[in-house]
């Protein structure tokens, strides 16, 4: 226990300042803690004594009986005493003196945060007990602060950023607030303005209803025709065929409307379109840099008729961009007053079979009507475009074009010579049978096939021949079984005597199948 | 327009009104529905039949449909079939089920598919007249059916 105790005064009294904080904690000015030693009473290893300056005491005092302190340097010191409330009548007695207290731990002098951390010590030791809750007076706070300039601490405040692992959390955090915030405002101002196009649309829609409606209905199409710039804007005023959301809601309606009337009324509504100045419009979506306005003039000038801008139209039908292209070139076939395939001779890039189908449609729809100038077609570079010519050939029945196929035959990639197959097989030319022939002997597979099955329709002699020499190679199943029934088709009797002459297990199966009647179509 | 017309009945469901300039018949105030969400359509329609006298109500989708055959008690309904929250086989539903004695004409694109014009004619429907269409014409079937 007394080695404890020397330890802890070793500690106090050379100097614990860090512990003053912990003391002020629990006494926060010098009176708390006095009044608190008062409660106390006397302390182990805590003891007080006064000390007075030595020239503040007159000779006769010094001299007198009575005067118990004694001499130590330059002032005088009483004895020790073990309770605070005795030293502090002393000191009273003498104030006129300015004695001052000095405090003893184990006998060693002491300052007041000394005193202070030691009692701290034995509290937390559990030596004292506290009396009662001490009392704040602030008395010393308030003369410490007039003594005192006040500076507030204000160096470190940031220290927390200096943190690695803080620093980027906090930067991913206010990252993350700062970018969904944007969204946010983002997405409140697109949807703000998308609703007010909306209501504008609607507010435009509704203002073009009833006088286009009127209008249909109580003129002519030579008074529409007929109609001057101040008519049209006794109609829609001038200042609103001006803006562009308004022609574009008014070329959506005339477009929607055109597509769901018949009769005259298609034809007012085109008239109109030109009268309405709507085609100045569809000209300049046509020569914006944006595919998808020039698509959407393509599909304007397709669905109301203007054939006077089929020049610019025809600028797009070799563009890069796939919709762009395919447009242009439904809406040449469609308006051309003479169907002119020319536009498909240059073109640079593949026909998809999508855009074959919607060209042969329109190619379909209108062809009785104009003329077609299929043959153009052959003489293109594009293989592509030449294989889509095969096909009209084939699907529109035009068997005057033979000649022009036949002499394409030098160049014909593998997709054109399956076409002309294709082609010989349904228009039934005999004539083209040495091609037939030829083809079957093709080291490509699906030529060779595809030969193989027009022979047996358009084959001769030459062909039996063929295919028996093919059957000795002993082909694959699949193949043999094309062979066997283009046999068939050609000569029963070269069939029956081929089967008889190969009994394998596959031959025979595939003749049971040929001869069987309810597979006959299969 | 009529201010200053003179009303002569000519019989129970007619009506001429004459003015100093010109006069036209029109058909007693007969009271078409028209159920069509395409603004212009139903535009043109209804202005096609105010012209020929008859009195048009027009809704837009076919909630409103229903509670105009309810509340209206419209004399004929030409309604359209691809519309907003109900379509216009569900009008001719109800309007068979609730007005059986009310006529109703189909006006709709879907007129090339089969299935939806058998099922419109099997419901009872008086006459279905497939888009593009001709106002002039639709008056006409009109005209035929509430005669």
């Amino acid at each position: 226990m007394i080695k404890i105790h020397i330890f802890l005064v070793g500690l106090i009294v050379f100097g614990l300042s860090a512990n003053a904080q912990e003391s002020k904690n629990a006494f926060p000015d010098s009176l708390s803690f006095q009044k608190e030693l008062v409660r106390q009473g006397e302390l182990s290893g805590l003891e007080y004594r006064i000390s007075i300056d030595i020239s503040t005491i007159p000779d006769s005092l010094q001299t007198d009986s009575a005067f118990l302190f004694s001499k130590s340097g330059q002032v005088w010191v009483s004895k020790t005493y073990s309770d605070w409330s005795q030293s502090e009548k002393l000191i009273s007695s003498l104030s006129i003196y300015t004695p001052e207290l000095e405090y003893l731990v184990f006998g060693k002098k002491a300052d007041f945060t000394g005193a202070e951390t030691y009692f701290q010590t034995l509290i937390a030791a559990g030596d004292v007990v506290l009396g009662a809750e001490t009392e704040k007076s602030g008395d010393d706070l308030v003369l410490m602060a007039s003594r005192d300039s006040y500076q507030p601490i204000s160096e470190g405040q940031f220290g927390l950023f200096l943190d690695n692992k803080f620093f980027w959390v906090f930067v991913i955090t206010l990252f993350f607030l700062v970018t969904a915030g944007g969204m946010i405002v983002f997405m409140l101002i697109f949807k703000n303005k998308r609703n007010q196009r909306d209501e504008q649309i609607k507010a435009y829609e509704g203002m073009i209803a009833g006088p286009l409606t009127s209008l249909l209905f109580e003129k002519d199409l030579e008074q529409i025709n007929a109609m001057t710039i101040g008519d049209m804007n006794e109609i829609f005023p001038i200042e609103y065929l001006k803006k562009p959301l308004f022609n574009e809601v008014m070329i959506n309606l005339l477009i929607g409307l055109n597509k769901k009337m018949k009769g005259d009324f298609k034809v007012k509504l085109k008239s109109f379109y030109k009268k309405a100045g709507l085609v100045e419009v569809t000209l300049a979506n046509l020569k914006s840099g944006d595919w998808d306005k020039v698509a959407t003039g393509l599909v304007q000038v397709n669905e109301m008729d203007l054939v006077e801008l089929l020049p610019e139209v025809k600028k797009h039908s070799n563009s890069s961009n796939f919709p762009v292209r395919s447009q242009a070139g439904a809406t040449l076939l469609n308006l051309s007053e003479k169907m002119d395939l020319g536009f498909l001779v240059n073109q640079t890039y593949p026909i998809s079979e999508w855009q074959q189908m919607t060209y042969f449609r329109i190619i379909k729809f209108v062809h009785s009507s104009k003329e077609l100038e299929i043959d153009q077609l052959f003489s293109s570079e594009n293989q592509s475009v030449r294989a889509f010519g095969i096909k009209l050939v084939r699907m529109l029945g035009r068997v005057d074009l033979l000649q022009n196929m036949r002499d394409i035959i030098p160049i014909a990639t593998e997709e054109e010579k399956l076409e002309l197959l294709r082609a010989y097989q349904a228009l039934g030319v005999h004539t083209e049978v040495d091609f037939i022939n030829q083809s079957m002997k093709s080291p490509i597979l699906s030529i060779q096939e595809e030969a193989i099955q027009v022979a047996g329709a358009l084959g001769n002699k030459a062909s039996v021949e063929i295919i028996e020499e093919l059957l000795k190679k002993d082909p694959d199943f699949n193949l043999k079984k094309l062979l066997l029934k283009s046999l068939f088709q050609l000569d029963k009797d070269e069939f029956e005597v081929f089967v008889k002459a190969n009994e394998e297990a596959d031959i025979q199966a595939i003749r049971a199948h040929i001869l069987d009647p309810i597979l006959q179509n299969v | 327009m009529f201010e200053k017309l003179e009303l002569v009945l000519l019989n129970s469901d007619r009506l001429v009104y004459l003015d100093s300039n010109k006069f036209q018949i029109t058909h007693s105030m007969k009271k078409i529905l028209i159920i069509e969400d395409d603004l212009l359509i139903s535009s043109l329609v209804q202005f096609r039949l105010n012209k020929d006298g008859y009195q048009t109500i027009v809704v837009k989708d076919g909630n409103e449909g229903i509670e105009a055959i309810n509340t209206k008690d419209p004399d004929l309904i030409i309604t359209d079939v691809m519309m907003p929250f109900r379509s216009g086989i569900e009008i001719i539903h109800y309007a068979r089920k609730n007005k059986p004695d009310v006529p109703v004409i189909v006006l709709s694109s879907l007129g090339e598919e089969e299935e939806v014009v058998l099922e419109a004619f099997n419901l009872g429907v008086v006459d279905f007249v497939p888009k593009p269409f001709n106002p002039n014409e639709l008056a006409i079937r009109v005209r035929r059916v509430l005669k």
